[in-house]
């Protein structure tokens, strides 16, 4: 999917958990999520902290739609 | 008996050579030159020819399609052929031009032969069964009676074999496969592995294809001036599930207006839900904008980081789906997008 | 550490006056053995039934497969599940070969359960049809999971094991026709000429996914999803230290049997002193995250490393985002020196076209493929069905459906049935008997 959108020319960032699979299907700027039931946001943890850990990874996702990348590239995160 | 349609040139339907090579499609309901020989050699009855010529088909692909597809909507016919084609290249972009759209629309087997050189073997051997043929018009006879024979199996409803030993070019499609001496994988991967620690030369039973990538789309040089769109794998949608995609296989997507939202409500509020089975919904229930966060775009949006926030977001379902049916929802998606003229997409995948 | 695995060949079974194995005949008290599967006040009806290789019986759902046994000088043949915790893998144990225990839900199933054919064109698809079996068909009082799609099954799969027990009992006093011993010296105190082969270690991925304790693959009682991957010893996986779970789509589970018979320890024992030297068993897991299947396949190349192994085989139990940690392991084994094959089976999907698994990498350039999960398979109805056709429709089975817009549902009024081999029981042999490898068309 990610990779039709991208080949109608669209800028995609993918953000998942299981990096080895997006790059596998082809994804090219990739942002990791924390888990796979809850891509962005632990439950386990306060309000807060998930809005943060959101709020900061969609930055990323963000960061990432306005770099030029020679290759596929996975973007760090730092919460 | 059953019946077979025959695609040949302008030069193989003996209209002429390649000053006729614009020659408009044209169907007779004869054999004409190699379809003659198709139908000595079949189980079916050639009732139809279809001729075109090669630059015509080249310069006008759709219009010549359309055409051919219009000449056999009212033909009955159980069996496609196209060519053989030989190393002629335009002729065998020809033949798969026309042999993919002939499956698409009739869902009838497709068969053609091609020289390994053909550039139509690598762009069409996913499309239609096209089997190995010789350098040149010499060839003729072997080629043809190689894919009649198989045309002929198929016909005859026989047990079609693996490509390798079918002979066809390989195309990507895999089956499970009861070996005839049934040697339990314990004794193929005792095998295997003896031979990779001695060095010795081994076939993997998966071999890894190569990574097949899209061409990088530019960076964005000015969030603030940009629409960007939310795109799940993970299956958010309103509680009623109102387009009814399914919870694994998913052949279908939706698109959910969000304008107005400052984020998505949960399931309790009688709002959002996942119907992804391939994860456990619990948390994406209690907060969807863990999956699709719409709340943390509006407040970059607020603060003026980028444009705006796309008023629908799109979602299905990742799990057991067909790579097809992903690609196919993966385009529609795409092209709902240039529509409302989205400039990005963040896809978040469970 | 040294185990003498017993062979009692088990000709035929029957039911009699009293339970006992007398010239490979097994003769079964089924009173008697019904009062061991009602030990447990859940379970609420029960039967026992023998079904053989040819009868046109289809049995669904299938929840578990055990091989029914006696260890030698008593105590649980599933150390920390059905007794005590105690070492398995050494001293003697007595199995009654070519026959199992099948466990069969009366009325529900769910997305790990599956189907047996024991005769027709559906027996090539499962490794039991080809087995005696002592089928046990039952229900329980689980109503909190009935109509759930994943099922713990706990009151079903216990009992089976139980009735494997007490059928195991019948040759605790009687001589076995043949024994295989299976032995290894300790790692450290190998000869010479071992020392010189390679070393090999096979490497292993049981089902550990849920988070939610009752549903995995059990270690001597010890949910896998809350281990680190450890070191065993094979002995130890052929004498009951492991028990199937009851979650995944069925094909690609390892039954309970499979664990106690696992064909690429045991075809491996074989090449032990000949042509490689036999480490041992690295014991693995599947998990959910990304940071806990690194983590996984860390250890275990640690581990290889550590062990001085120079090739191994991986295999996993499971497909989709357990490829993962499938790919993954193979890749921290072939960086870290290890030479791997994997086996596993595919999910390239109905129409073939699907990426094999869900991620690939080059250096995994040795796989034995056991199967694709969505073949679909049409298969005639059966003379007789034992538990409850519907269920492969109605219940979620993961091969199974209810209604699909082209094909309609899996259980057609005729008694005939559409699905895929994802629903077979434990169909892909990952353990190791698949005949069945993945091929172009």
């Amino acid at each position: 999917m990610v990779k039709e959108i991208e080949k109608a020319g669209f800028t995609v960032v993918q953000m998942a958990n299981l990096i080895p699979v997006a790059k596998t299907v082809g994804a090219n700027r990739m942002v990791p999520t924390i888990s796979i039931p809850y891509p962005l946001g632990d439950p386990s943890t306060s309000k807060e902290e998930q809005w943060e850990l959101r709020y900061h990874r969609v930055g990323v996702a963000l960061d990432a739609l306005t770099t030029e990348i020679e290759e596929q590239k996975v973007f760090d995160v730092e919460i | 008996m059953k019946k077979a349609v025959v695609y040949l040139n302008q030069f193989f339907g003996q209209i002429g050579g390649e000053d006729v090579a614009d020659h408009a499609p044209e169907i007779r309901e004869e054999k004409v030159g190699a379809a003659m020989l198709y139908d000595q050699l079949l189980d079916a009855e050639v009732t139809h020819t279809v001729i075109c010529g090669d630059n015509f088909m080249g310069s006008n692909t759709e219009e010549a399609v359309e055409i051919i597809l219009d000449f056999l909507k009212d033909v009955d016919f159980d069996i496609f052929f196209a060519g053989p084609a030989f190393q002629a290249g335009r002729y065998g972009m020809a033949c798969g031009e026309i042999g993919k759209a002939v499956k698409e629309e009739f869902d009838v087997p497709v068969i053609s032969s091609m020289n390994i050189e053909n550039p139509g073997v690598e762009v069409f051997k996913k499309d239609i069964y096209i089997f190995p043929g010789g350098h040149s018009a010499a060839k003729m006879r072997d080629d043809v009676k190689k894919i009649t024979d198989f045309g002929n199996k198929i016909l005859n409803g026989e047990k079609l074999l693996p490509a390798e030993e079918e002979g066809y070019y390989k195309r990507g499609i895999r089956h499970q496969y009861f070996l005839e001496d049934e040697t339990p994988a314990y004794e193929r991967a005792i095998d295997m592995l003896l031979k990779k620690i001695n060095g010795e030369e081994f076939e993997s039973e998966l071999p890894i294809p190569e990574l097949d990538l899209v061409e990088i789309a530019p960076a964005i040089e000015d969030l603030s001036e940009t629409t960007i769109a939310l795109v799940t794998s993970g299956g958010i949608v309103p509680v009623d599930n109102p387009d009814k995609i399914q919870s694994a296989s998913a052949t279908r997507w939706g698109k959910y207006d969000i304008s107005g939202m400052d984020r998505l409500e949960n399931r309790d509020s009688n709002n959002f839900k996942t119907i992804h089975a391939g994860y456990d919904p619990a948390a994406a229930d209690a907060d969807p904008n863990v999956v699709v966060p719409v709340d943390a775009m509006r407040k970059y949006e607020e603060e003026g980081r980028i444009g705006k926030l796309h008023d629908y977001f799109y979602s299905t379902v990742g799990t057991g789906t067909t790579q097809k049916e992903a690609a196919r929802m993966g385009k529609e998606i795409a092209q709902e997008l240039q529509d409302a003229n989205v400039q990005a997409v963040i896809l978040t995948s469970t | 550490m040294k185990l003498e695995l017993g062979n009692f060949y088990v000709k035929d079974i029957e039911f009699g006056a009293k339970t006992a194995f007398d010239d490979g005949i097994l003769t079964i008290n089924k009173e008697e053995a019904l009062e061991v599967v009602f030990k447990d006040n859940h379970i609420t009806e029960a039967d026992l039934r023998i079904v053989k290789p040819g009868d046109m019986v289809r049995l669904v759902p299938v929840k578990e497969a055990i091989e029914p046994r006696f260890r030698v000088g008593g105590g649980p043949v599933f150390p920390g599940v059905t007794g005590k915790l105690r070492q398995a893998g050494e001293g003697e144990t007595r199995c009654l070969k070519d026959m199992s225990v099948l466990v069969v839900g009366k009325h529900w199933g769910g997305f790990q359960d599956g189907l047996i054919d024991m005769g027709g064109e559906g027996a090539k698809y499962t490794h039991f049809s080809s087995l005696k079996n002592v089928v046990l068909v039952a229900d329980t009082d689980e109503e909190f999971e009935q109509r759930e799609q994943q099922k713990k099954n706990h009151a079903l799969r216990w009992a089976g094991m139980r009735l494997a027990e007490y059928l195991g009992e019948a040759v605790k006093d009687l001589e076995p026709e043949d024994t295989d011993t299976y032995e290894l010296e300790p790692l450290t105190k190998r000869s010479k000429e071992l020392d010189e082969l390679p070393c090999v270690a096979i490497v292993m991925q049981p089902q550990s996914q849920m988070e939610e304790k009752g549903y995995n693959d059990l270690n001597y009682g010890w949910d896998t999803n809350r281990m680190l991957p450890t070191f065993m010893h094979p002995n130890e996986i052929l004498d009951g230290a492991m028990i199937s779970g009851s979650f995944m789509p069925c094909s690609s589970k390892w039954a309970t049997y499979d664990f106690q018979n696992f064909p690429l320890i045991r075809r491996l024992y074989q090449e032990h002193g000949k042509t490689v030297n036999f480490v041992g068993v690295i014991m693995s897991n599947l998990n959910v995250a990304l940071e806990q299947k690194e983590r996984s396949a860390q250890f275990v190349a640690q581990m290889a490393k550590s062990l001085g192994v120079d090739a191994a085989i991986v295999t996993e139990e499971g497909y989709g985002n357990p490829d993962a940690d499938y790919i993954g392991c193979l890749v921290a084994l072939e960086d870290a020196g290890v030479k791997t094959v994997g086996v596993s089976n595919e999910a390239t999907g109905r129409d073939g076209g699907s990426q094999p698994l869900v991620t690939l990498d080059p250096k995994a350039d040795a796989l034995v493929s056991t199967g694709n999960v969505s073949e679909l398979i049409k298969l005639p109805p059966m003379d007789e069905v034992i538990g409850e056709l519907e269920a492969l429709a109605r219940d979620g089975l993961s091969g199974g459906w209810e209604d699909d817009e082209i094909l309609g549902s899996s259980v057609k009024e005729d008694g005939s049935i559409i699905m895929e081999n994802n629903a077979m029981f434990c169909g892909d042999r990952i353990a190791g008997w698949s005949p069945k490898t993945m091929k172009e068309f």
